[in-house]
């Protein structure tokens, strides 16, 4: 059977919430400068890490790595950690393993 | 009509929108019901709350979700208005920081999200806790599950084209809200986590898929009990949680020989343990690394403590067939919440 009347129906998904930021600035060079290495917590995030700071470290002059593990890799960052990385670093990598 | 806020699509039958919401990856591969304006302001109204009021915040995917949002995925799932303030209160539960939502719906690991719904508002929405407990044919178990899983995959994104990623995943991840059996002979899920007997009470849990546990010769607590063993070592050392579901049979010939749930969750603990270069020989990880135990014969439990388990008593009164059901993330990564509706 056939209605002329139009059925009114509503979105059930929710849009993200955007909050727009800039990128930090990026270094001209790396030389000198100190790495923090952010592993996730995940099998094989500290070796993955290691391994991309020695290929780094074989164009540039590295100062002394910080290494840093946010040891669960299904929650956020400790802030505390971050400061911390952020005061003793000039650029971070982060990985995540498996 | 004015306190929503929501787009609206406009149809010419049910089955165009159900064919439109399907194609939108809007719902779990299921039809749904279409959540017309009429019928989303009459679930809205079981509630004291404005629409727009938002109820929590999942900050991976940067979503603030309000009542608006759950009352229409409700509506989709089949549920009936009076079912409506559960769901809310379910979906409030699964977006407390301690669950950790967004890994549960993301993780290869493949949770789904079990419900269980206590005092005496089961009843009086027809909750079933008996017979096929985890089955289907019983509406209030079906629709309140799927609505938290469609509230889910709508309200975070979370939909298993894009951001579930689960190896296998369960059947649980459609719909999983059950409640206890009444022929329980101890004391509820809420009371035991301090709520009174009176309260009414929704609990959540990043359950993986049940392992079920066979005992028909004995009625011996300890016999029944050490049927669990070789389940509970399937799941791995140091779980923060695990759930036992007792059947009415088992619980009964437990509870006969003088057991509550204290001796039941201490016996467990005492006989799931066993040395590290035993955990080291199966799939467990290797010593010193990520959730690894060390490669000696010092023992590791299954469970951290005897606290670490969880006993329900739910199923059919018929069968002595129980079940372990681990938690995502060793039972620590995420905690169940209860909270009272």
């Amino acid at each position: 059977m056939e209605s002329n009347q139009t059925l009114i129906v509503l979105d059930p998904t929710i849009k993200p919430k955007v909050e727009s930021s800039m990128m930090s600035e990026r270094p001209e060079s790396l030389n000198g400068l100190t790495i923090g290495l952010l592993a996730n917590g995940k099998l094989n995030s500290e070796e993955i890490l290691q391994y991309v700071y020695e290929v780094m470290k074989e164009n540039y002059k590295l100062g002394i790595p910080v290494y840093a593990n946010k040891e669960n890799a299904s929650k956020p960052c400790p802030q505390d950690l971050l400061d911390d990385l952020a005061n003793k670093c000039d650029v971070i990598i982060t990985s995540s393993g498996d | 009509m004015s306190d929503l806020s929501s787009n609206l699509f406009e149809f010419k039958s049910d089955s165009e929108a159900i064919e439109f919401f399907l194609n939108k990856g809007w719902t779990d591969g299921l039809p749904i019901i279409p959540p017309t304006v009429e019928r989303v302001i009459q679930f809205l109204k079981t509630v004291p709350n404005h629409p727009s009021e938002v109820i929590g915040y999942e900050p991976v995917k940067s979503r603030e979700i309000t009542i608006e949002k759950i009352a229409i995925n409700s509506v989709m799932a089949g549920c009936l208005p009076e079912y409506f303030p559960v769901v809310l209160k379910t979906v409030e539960s699964i977006l407390e920081p301690k669950f950790t939502l967004h890994a549960i719906t993301s993780s290869t690991m493949g949770a789904g999200i079990l419900t269980v719904v206590t005092g005496p508002i089961a009843s009086k929405l027809n909750l079933h806790g008996g017979t096929s407990v985890f089955g289907p044919g019983y509406r209030a178990n079906a629709t309140i599950g799927r609505a938290v899983r469609l509230s889910v995959i709508n309200t975070t994104g979370s939909n298993s084209k894009q951001i579930d990623k689960a190896t296998l995943g369960h059947a649980g991840k459609y719909t999983w809200c059950i409640t206890e059996n009444p022929v329980s002979p101890w004391s509820s899920l809420h009371e035991d986590r301090g709520f009174k007997s009176t309260d009414n009470a929704t609990t959540v849990f990043a359950g993986l898929s049940p392992i079920q546990v066979s005992h028909h010769h004995t009625q011996n607590p300890k016999n029944i009990l050490r049927s669990f063993k070789d389940a509970l070592f399937s799941i791995g050392p140091n779980q923060g949680e695990i759930i036992i579901i007792l059947c009415p049979e088992h619980a009964i010939h437990i509870n006969n020989a003088g057991w509550g749930k204290a001796q039941i969750k201490d016996y467990l603990y005492e006989i799931s343990v066993r040395s590290n270069d035993e955990w080291n020989k199966g799939s467990h990880p290797p010593a010193g690394s990520h959730g690894g135990v060390s490669n000696d014969a010092t023992l590791s439990n299954v469970a951290l403590s005897p606290d670490t388990f969880t006993i329900m008593v739910a199923g059919g009164n018929a069968g002595g067939f129980s079940c372990v059901i681990p938690l995502w993330g060793s039972g620590t990564n995420s905690q169940s919440v209860t909270k009272i509706i």
